[in-house]
């Protein structure tokens, strides 16, 4: 069991980043970004392809991180250019809709078979009770909870942060205040996207590293950002946490395989209803 | 639809008519197709199919739904079983049973989901598409792995046969979601996708509305379903992966899938770019690139493809009657008093109706309501007055039933309403109207009246109410229609449901002088004539003075003054509270 | 001085704001016709009229809310009509929505530091706000009514607006705090801001206003000295029938 659930603590660690960066986009940018995986996935792929002709793995890690952090800044300037007042839900179908052009502009530059990722981290760091705990589980843990916290320290205590919540809270009456609304809201698409893309890169190796699979951890982190209700990131980086736990102690029982692809499912349903158990009129509708 | 709509009404061809006509095609294509069209045909066809149920739930309902092609997996799950299991009956009646449990499937998923507002949807839909895809590949469909062949129905066994097997179907269920569409129902899902809090205000719940639309979708994908396990002989998970239902819905967008014609322009997309790219020598994975390209601009000019076609076939027949007036006039004085006096007074028969009490309500620290009590005696009309900001549309929320969170409580005749949610409210005949306008576009005058009336009026009511209030015909479409004029017709639809009470939030605001007066002898009509009392919240006090018997204030909040129209307007703490205000000279 | 010979005169002037044959549409139909108006430094324009005549939409269509459909706004000489929300507030004009527009999830600190980031502006606007000095550090969505129509006037005054734009400031509030931020409003133009007042108790906007406009369906059914509506009733009456 032990030995499971730490297995799957790295998993747990890149839903936990997920989870915070769509919390984060929520909060911020008013968008669930169904292509937050994806935008990772196409960076790690893109780091690959140059590994692949000879680059060395340093400056292709760097080159794939730097394309997923265009990429979001494209997808995100593309939605605060022509939906800037639009609803949640609009904005969210056009990151469905990236999500599909990105996972078939993957499949098309770099073929439908899983590739084989070199490890940034090898290895194991150490052993608890016996269980070898690795390098990759530990950065990745580090890093959501590292990203998590300078999260909230940016928002809670600077300048930006504070402009950050003010247009959150009224993007019309923070642009009549002269807030360079639209700016500030590709920033966090760039933030975002690169936190998952280096995320995404780190644990590639480690995973079933196939365009779909890659893009599609965004479930597993949307249920994460569930547990926090998309408002909560400490929430979101313990859920992320957890639910890895869960599936690796459940890959331990080889009856449960079935169970196991399931759990995201249930976890999205019972916090969804838990957040909304109150009757709640949408203002605006 | 609109290709079939000006058919039916121009011509008087009925869908039924249509649908034979289209039967009839459907027979010679699957004659003359050439042979290696014939089995691309059959693919388009049920992408047609299963964009007809989706075209339910994102154009019509306006929701996000990720696993279309999950429910199609459902109903070939269903129709494969049934062929091991060799369950009596045969492939159609297989086919209708995998429709059915793709439906219920469709209950399950959407009834959590559905309580819910947003993208919830979108995100549970996706992790079920996910799951259901994952266990899939590790199951395998009924019967595959034995190579188990799901056999076509009698009459139908080649390609040919089974084409226009398909095309029959597709036939069915499109006039069938011809006359949904056109339904109460139907009404219900475009309601629901402009506004929630119109939809529950008019008695239908809104949970209900989406849910059906939700699993009338799935049902449709699980048919779909079952013609592919038909199609392909053994169904395999790789057909119906979370990536397809993906693309399935970008495509249900861009086409505009909720007409049924662009669902069979977006069934030929679906299979054609792929084809296209193939004689090209182009790999196929740039047909779903050409999709999410297209999708992201549909989505961000908020355009679809059906939509641009329509308007662009529309545009020259129809000139868009952009008036702003009404045609509502004032009533010469002596045949206003001569109905007046048929009709009798609006001063009420003393029996209360509506009873409020100790109505509280706040947000965080800003009390919006304390303590309000108020009185709306049956056949009277009460005017609610006060400064803008004192608190009078929450007031409405709270009586309507949107704040569910106030203190104090309401009664309308014999029945409690506190607890109850706005459309059971609204069916035990408190109807309300809104300051903002919540009036589908997407609707005609004379469908959106008959939604709101739930079944109580009759087209000749119909018509009636609305030249009583000076609307535009029935046929108008309401996108044609101007904001000020819209909110009469919100009145007018919400007098045919025939209710006991009716609360009017300002529905005047926006009206020239001359219409305000014409509306308000209106108003003094109503309570004879439709059996229907008045709560109105207005500005223009000589419009209140005119029509309403008593008066209360509210200033900041609370009830000021309360009482005959008299006491009330020569009350020195209610001119106090309007601070000198010109709307009182 | 809202004639349209006027307008045209004021144009030059440093710091006004002309509005030149305003027209205004909002889905089908124009929702402001042919508004012509000036407001020059220090002086308060009340804009008065019945519920939906289209005064927000007025104020809305000079801050950038909302697009002009035609006619012009010129302000300070540069022609504002087509220019961002932004650029516009980086020229002065500052508009103070409907409703107490907070920042709820910010503190009245962080509210009016967002305005500016000068510490001696946002110490001197809170002169005009003694009662803010204590909730500073307090959450603005913990404040009563009141006290956020404060703050959300104490951030309009930190960002330094040259012109003014306020909409239904009484909003909500207890009559006597509305008689309080009246004179402060009063003494802030008298700094040199012009303001333009979109008001529902014309009498007391009127008080304290040098100039007035009636907006009834849309149009200007009165445009002039406010001293003359207070003292014709009748005039103010014809104007608000249209």
């Amino acid at each position: 069991m032990l030995q499971g659930a730490l297995a799957g603590l790295a998993a747990g660690g890149v839903y936990a980043v997920i989870a915070v960066c769509l919390t984060l986009m929520a909060q911020l940018v008013k968008v669930i970004n169904f292509s937050q995986a994806a935008i990772g996935m196409f960076g790690a792929f893109i780091a690959v392809m140059f590994a692949e002709a000879d680059v060395p793995q340093g400056l292709a890690v760097f080159l794939g991180i730097l394309c997923g952090v265009v990429l979001s800044g494209l997808i995100g300037w593309i939605i605060a250019t022509w939906l800037p007042e639009a609803s949640i839900s609009a904005r969210s179908a056009v990151t469905v809709a990236s999500l599909l052009l990105l996972i078939s502009m993957s499949y098309i530059l770099f073929g439908t078979k899983p590739k084989t990722f070199r490890a940034i981290f090898p290895g194991p760091a150490f052993e608890v009770g016996g269980v070898v705990v690795s390098q990759v589980t530990v950065v990745m843990v580090a890093l959501a909870i590292v990203v998590a916290i300078a999260a909230k320290v940016v928002l809670s205590k600077t300048g930006v942060g504070t402009t950050l919540r003010a247009i959150a809270d009224r993007p019309v009456a923070a642009e009549l205040m002269g807030v360079p609304v639209k700016p500030f809201a590709i920033g966090v698409w760039l933030v975002t996207g690169l936190i998952v893309a280096v995320a995404i890169a780190i644990v590639a190796p480690t995973q079933t590293s196939d365009a779909a699979s890659l893009s599609l951890l965004v479930i597993p982190a949307s249920a994460a950002a569930l547990v926090g209700g998309f408002r909560r990131l400490d929430l979101a980086v313990i859920g992320g946490l957890g639910l890895g736990m869960l599936q690796g102690a459940t890959a331990q029982f080889p009856e449960l395989s079935l169970v196991r692809d399931w759990i995201p499912l249930v976890l999205i349903v019972v916090f969804l209803l838990w957040n909304q158990r109150k009757e709640v009129w949408d203002a605006a509708r | 639809m609109p290709l079939v709509d000006t058919l039916f009404r121009s011509r008087r061809i009925s869908p039924l008519v249509f649908g034979v006509v289209a039967v009839l095609v459907a027979f010679a294509l699957s004659a003359l197709l050439p042979t290696y069209l014939v089995y691309l045909a059959i693919t388009a066809i049920v992408a047609t199919i299963a964009l007809l149920g989706l075209g339910i739930v994102t154009g019509t309902a306006g929701m996000i739904a990720l696993c279309q092609l999950t429910f199609a997996a459902v109903g070939a799950w269903i129709v494969s079983l049934f062929t091991v299991l060799d369950v009596p009956g045969g492939y159609i009646l297989w086919l209708v049973a995998g429709g059915v449990v793709a439906g219920l499937a469709g209950v399950v998923i959407g009834l959590p989901a559905l309580r819910l507002r947003g993208v919830n949807l979108a995100v549970v839909t996706l992790g079920f598409a996910a799951a259901a895809d994952a266990t899939l590949l590790k199951t395998q469909f009924p019967g595959a792995p034995q190579g188990t062949k799901v056999p076509r129905p009698e009459g139908f066994l080649d390609d040919r046969g089974f084409f226009f097997f398909c095309a029959i179907v597709l036939v069915v269920i499109a006039v069938a979601v011809h006359y949904l569409q056109r339904s109460r129902f139907g009404s219900g899902w475009r309601s629901v996708a402009f506004s929630e809090r119109g939809t529950a205000s008019a008695g239908t719940s809104v949970r209900l509305a989406k849910l059906s639309a939700f699993a009338v979708s799935a049902a449709i994908a699980g048919i779909a379903g079952g013609l592919i396990a038909g199609q392909v002989g053994t169904a395999y998970p790789a057909g119906f992966s979370t990536i397809q239902s993906l693309a399935l819905y970008v495509l249900a967008i861009v086409s505009g899938a909720y007409l049924i014609e662009m669902a069979v322009f977006g069934g030929i997309l679906w299979v054609l770019i792929p084809e296209l790219l193939k004689r090209f020598g182009i790999p196929q994975d740039w047909g779903f690139v050409v999709f999410g390209a297209l999708g992201i601009q549909a989505l961000t000019t908020n355009s679809n493809l059906g939509q641009d076609l329509r308007n662009a076939l529309t545009k020259r027949r129809h000139r868009r009657g952009a008036g702003t007036s009404t045609g509502l006039v004032p009533l010469s004085d002596e045949a206003f008093e001569a109905s007046l006096q048929a009709s009798g007074s609006g001063s009420g028969s003393g029996k209360p109706l509506l009873t409020v009490t100790g109505l509280s309500v706040s947000f965080g620290q800003v009390k919006a309501l304390q303590n309000v009590d108020l009185t709306v005696d049956e056949g009277a009309i009460v005017g609610l007055i006060g400064p803008n900001g004192a608190g009078k549309s929450t007031f409405v929320d709270a009586v309507a039933g949107f704040l569910p969170q106030h203190e104090g409580t309401v009664r309308l005749g014999g029945d409690a309403l506190d607890g109850l949610p706005p459309h059971k409210r609204a069916r035990l005949g408190l109807r309300r109207t809104f300051q903002q306008d919540r009036v589908p576009p997407s609707l005609t005058v004379g469908d959106y009246v008959a939604f709101i009336a739930r079944g109580e009026a009759e087209p000749v009511a119909i018509a009636e109410v609305l030249a009583f209030i000076g609307c535009p015909p029935a046929s108008t479409r309401i996108v044609n229609v101007d904001v000020g004029t819209r909110r009469l017709v919100e009145v007018a639809a919400n007098l045919a449901a025939k209710p006991r009470l009716l609360v009017l939030d300002e529905p005047a605001a926006g009206l020239s002088h001359e219409e305000h007066v014409a509306f308000g002898q209106r108003l003094r009509m109503i309570p004879a004539r439709y059996g229907t009392s008045i709560l109105i919240i207005e500005h223009d006090l000589d419009l209140v003075r005119s029509v309403c018997s008593s008066i209360t204030v509210l200033n900041f909040g609370a009830v000021l003054a309360s009482g005959s129209q008299e006491t009330v307007m020569n009350d020195p703490e209610v001119l106090k509270a309007y601070m000198g205000e010109t709307e009182m000279l | 001085m809202n004639t349209h010979a006027d307008v045209t005169a004021g144009a030059g002037a440093s710091g006004t704001l002309v509005l030149d044959d305003l027209t205004v549409s909002r889905g089908i139909g124009p929702v402001i016709s042919h508004v012509s108006l000036a407001v020059v430094p220090g002086s308060i324009t009340a804009v008065v009229g019945p519920n939906g005549a289209g005064k927000t939409s007025l104020l809305e269509s000079i801050s950038g809310v909302i697009q002009a459909g035609s006619g012009s706004a010129v302000f300070d000489g540069v022609d504002i009509t087509k220019l961002s929300r932004r650029r516009r507030a980086k020229l002065g004009i500052v508009h103070v929505e409907q409703g107490r527009a907070i920042f709820p999830s910010l503190t009245v600190r962080e509210n009016l530091q967002l305005a500016s980031r000068d510490a001696s502006v946002v110490q001197s606007t809170l002169e005009y706000f003694p009662e803010l000095e204590k909730r500073l550090d307090s959450a603005t969505a913990l404040l009563s009514g009141g006290e956020q129509q404060m703050v959300v006037l104490a951030r309009a005054f930190a960002a330094r607006p040259k012109v003014l734009l306020i909409d239904e400031m009484s909003l909500g509030l207890a009559p006597v705090v509305f008689l309080r931020l009246l004179p402060i409003v009063q003494q802030f133009a008298a700094t040199g801001v012009g303001v333009l007042l979109v008001e529902q108790f014309a009498q007391l906007a009127l008080g304290i206003s040098t100039d007035a406009l009636v907006i009834t369906s849309g149009r200007v059914s009165y445009a002039g000295p406010a001293s003359r509506l207070l003292d014709e009733p009748d005039t103010l009456r014809k104007a608000y029938l249209g």
